[in-house]
């Protein structure tokens, strides 16, 4: 049996049933999806509290990723990917047929599984998302990209070679310049695909500390293999089996006490 | 035997032995190409044979040796050659260049080797090289300034040659000043009143040939003609300055003829020269023969204007397909939907690639130079009509020609760079908000540019080499003029031109002097091939410049 401690204990538990509009920051309302014929999310419902870490855990194929990547409307790109249900932000769906998608996806970061900056300089890879918005002032870009920098516990390490190639990056690096480059646009809420499963113990260690510091600003949703990562680094954890939502609860009461069997099983590594 | 094959050596070996035959072939066409072409530059020693014919007579023969071969007997007999007291199988025989082109009925002779009775190579024969009717071999014997001799008494052969440098020097001067003069200024009036005489056809065609400006187009035409004829004078007084000198020849029937100097364009001493200078002269030989224009129906001269017709028309294709290429296969790849149509598509653009090239002429001459064309005359210059503008075969034609028959492979490689790009990469700028079309120019085009460089260079070979469609829509072999000049504005594209392929063609197959034209076609071939890796090594080094530059990464 895995011994998992959840050492979270500095953030209360909220009623996740009953958020306020203000501890808000998502409201997934009945959402269903299907890949051409084979559904792969089942009638999830959940809410996602503004300014903290949640975490989607899962076995391989539980539907995690693809949870995560509905929030942000990544599936769009999948041709047979069809949603049904609503992603509320802000009271709105983000689904509507009158919302901007580029737009959406400003104020939902994303960062995946692999790093992947682009092929262009450190500092080109952080104001990336700023020169789409048309912003161009140097003065105010150099800003931006020490603060983004600075919040992604990079600066030190690559003030002196900003004009380098992303490339000569180590993995752990690149992942954090990702992440800055996600913050520099200052979205609402932060998702992390997995963002340390491609990375040695020692950058996974920096980045899982970097994601607390995060949420001071970010609402942060993560999706994670490793139940550890999980009970480290969120406040409420989801579990999802077969592409359903098994149990949704504050971190400390689902690894401690699990409200359902599925839930205990997994955590305990009797399967998955 | 059994296990020697179960080691797999044998299957190197002939994998290797496949990769062996194909560089053998590659190097050994090279390596001909190159010593045939490039020996015709080497100055060749000029022998003085006394041939004794069957009869008892002898005859002096000063040439080049150009050519030796072993024919036998039986077929000199069969076309009528009989030589007595000889019995051999075979008979060598020698192929000499005795120029001279306007005294002796052929400028390339053959002779027997047994007939040969005594064979010199003197240090004074001189070759002349002339501007028209080719060499002429001989020993000069005198120099002429207005028909009388510069010396008073018989030359040293050493003053000879110091007077005849000095003197063709100042005639070559001239000549250069002179065309100079008749290819841009006066070639400038002649473009002037040419424009003049459409702009005043326009006008009556569209009935506002005013008073007024018919007035202002006679003024100006008179003004032009003035000149003209003020450079015109002057041209003819350079023409009178240059035919000034002349010299005497000797040549090998033993007549004095004079040549006057402004025909002579170089005279050397083969038989003479040192090592060094013999190099020099190699050099030289090769810098005039890409610079300079063709002469006597190709067969003599450089070939600059072919040159610059094939360059100047593979980049022109470049700029066309280029853009054309990477458009469609940014649709094919990123827009059109996946389904059986859009394969459909992509099935038969790759097999456009299959089409034989003359069918793109014949479509070429057609659609572009007829239909195209033609309705562009109509329309924009029907001034110029009934002679054609665009509606006749041109350089912008043969570009665009090339282009659509290259554009399956700029499609092809550049569809397959844009699958290579990670989609990590594409999702990661979607995720910062970027549209699709952002995400397109910022991030994705910038890093399939080198596979749309490979595919460039490869339909710049594919253009470089292909000569048959072009013959339908726009090469000629002489082109009179270049298609980019000093003349506004600048690029005639509605030019026909002339291109290193159809040269070869044309010099080999065309040509009125066999014998002649042999070497140039080889030169001709050499330069070609070098022309087209040049413009290969050219988009090879820019392509692995954005290749370095975009790295992409290694997961």
């Amino acid at each position: 049996m895995i011994s998992v401690t959840p050492s979270n204990a500095q953030t209360e538990a909220l009623d996740l049933e009953n958020l306020s509009a203000e501890q808000t920051a998502l409201e997934i309302r009945d959402l269903n999806l299907h890949y051409g014929e084979a559904q792969a999310l089942y009638n999830i419902d959940m809410t996602i509290p503004k300014n903290r870490v949640t975490a989607f855990i899962g076995p391989s194929g539980c539907g995690k990723s693809t949870l995560l990547r509905c929030i942000n409307r990544m599936n769009d790109l999948v041709d047979i990917c069809k949603v049904n249900g609503e992603i509320r932000l802000h009271d709105k769906n983000i689904y509507d047929k009158d919302v901007d998608v580029a737009e959406l996806r400003r104020r939902i970061g994303m960062v995946f599984q692999r790093p992947n900056p682009f092929p262009k300089s450190i500092y080109e890879n952080v104001v990336y998302g700023l020169r789409l918005q048309g912003i161009n002032d140097r003065r105010r870009l150099d800003e931006i990209v020490e603060r983004s920098l600075k919040g992604a516990a990079l600066w030190d390490e690559v003030k002196d070679r900003l004009n380098e190639s992303a490339f000569g990056l180590s993995g752990g690096q690149q992942q954090r310049l990702v992440i800055a480059r996600a913050i520099a646009i200052e979205p609402e809420i932060l998702l992390l695909d997995e963002p340390t499963s491609a990375l040695d113990p020692i950058s996974t260690l920096t980045i899982e500390e970097l994601i607390t510091e995060l949420k001071e600003q970010f609402t942060v949703v993560i999706v994670t293999h490793n139940m550890q990562q999980a009970a480290r680094v969120s406040d409420q954890t989801a579990f999802m089996y077969m592409g359903k939502l098994i149990e949704y609860a504050d971190t400390n009461t689902l690894f401690t006490t699990p409200g359902k069997k599925q839930t205990e099983d997994y955590i305990t590594g009797r399967y998955g | 035997m059994k296990d020697w094959f179960k080691t797999g050596r044998p299957w190197i070996w002939l994998t290797a032995g496949a990769v062996s035959v194909s560089l053998i072939a590659v190097l050994g066409l090279l390596a001909l190409i190159a010593w045939r072409g490039l020996s015709f530059f080497w100055p060749a020693e000029i022998h003085e044979i006394q041939v004794q014919a069957s009869d008892g007579s002898t005859k002096t023969v000063i040439g080049e040796l150009y050519d030796t071969e072993e024919v036998p007997m039986e077929r000199l007999a069969e076309s009528g050659i009989v030589l007595e007291n000889y019995s051999e199988e075979t008979l060598e025989r020698w192929l000499l260049k005795v120029g001279n082109r306007e005294y002796v009925p052929l400028d390339f002779m053959w002779i027997m080797k047994p007939q040969i009775v005594a064979d010199a190579k003197p240090l004074d024969v001189a070759k002349i090289e002339r501007s028209k009717n080719g060499n002429f071999y001989g020993y000069i014997t005198d120099v002429l300034e207005q028909g009388e001799s510069v010396f008073n008494t018989s030359p040293e052969q050493s003053e000879l040659r110091e007077e005849l440098a000095q003197r063709i020097e100042r005639v070559l001067d001239i000549n250069d000043q002179a065309e100079d003069l008749q290819n841009s200024e006066i070639g400038a009036i002649n473009y002037r009143l040419n424009q003049l005489r459409l702009e005043r056809r326009a006008l009556a065609l569209k009935e506002q040939l005013t008073d007024s400006e018919e007035q202002r187009i006679a003024a100006e035409e008179a003004q032009l003609r003035a000149d003209y004829k003020v450079l015109e004078e002057e041209l003819f007084a350079m023409r009178e300055e240059a035919s000034r000198d002349s010299i005497v020849v000797r040549d090998m029937r033993g007549m004095d003829v004079t040549i006057p100097m402004y025909r002579v364009l170089d005279v050397t001493f083969p038989n003479d020269m040192g090592a060094i200078a013999k190099v020099g002269y190699f050099f030289s030989q090769i810098g005039n023969f890409v610079s300079e224009n063709p002469r006597e129906a190709n067969t003599e001269g450089g070939v600059f204007p072919a040159i610059f017709g094939t360059v100047f028309m593979v980049l022109l294709m470049s700029v066309i397909v280029t853009p054309f290429g990477v458009v469609a296969a940014i649709y094919l790849h990123e827009y059109a939907g996946k389904n059986p149509v859009t394969r459909l598509i992509r099935i038969a653009v790759i097999n456009l690639a299959g089409v034989p090239s003359i069918v793109y002429g014949v479509f070429g001459l057609g659609f572009f130079v007829y239909m195209v064309g033609g309705s562009l005359d109509q329309i924009f210059y029907p001034e110029a009509l009934p002679s054609p503008t665009f509606g006749t075969p041109g350089v912008m034609w043969s570009a665009i020609t090339l282009a659509i028959l290259t554009l399956p492979v700029v499609i092809v490689s550049t569809e397959e760079g844009l699958s290579r790009i990670p989609s990590s990469l594409r999702e990661g700028s979607l995720a910062l908000g970027a549209t699709k079309a952002e995400t397109l120019w910022r991030i994705i085009i910038p890093m399939a540019s080198p596979a749309i460089m490979t595919g460039l260079i490869l339909a710049v070979a594919r253009a470089a080499g292909e000569v048959a469609p072009l013959m339908l829509v726009g090469v000629v072999k002489s082109a009179p003029m270049l298609p980019v000049d000093g003349n506004f504005p600048y690029f005639h594209l509605d030019r026909k031109f002339m291109h290193l392929g159809f040269h070869i063609y044309d010099v080999g197959f065309q040509s009125p002097n066999v014998e002649a034209a042999r070497p140039l076609v080889y030169a001709t071939s050499f330069l070609l091939v070098t022309v087209i890796v040049g413009l290969n090594l050219t988009a090879i080094s820019v392509r692995n410049h954005l290749r370095e530059k975009y790295r992409s990464l290694e997961h």
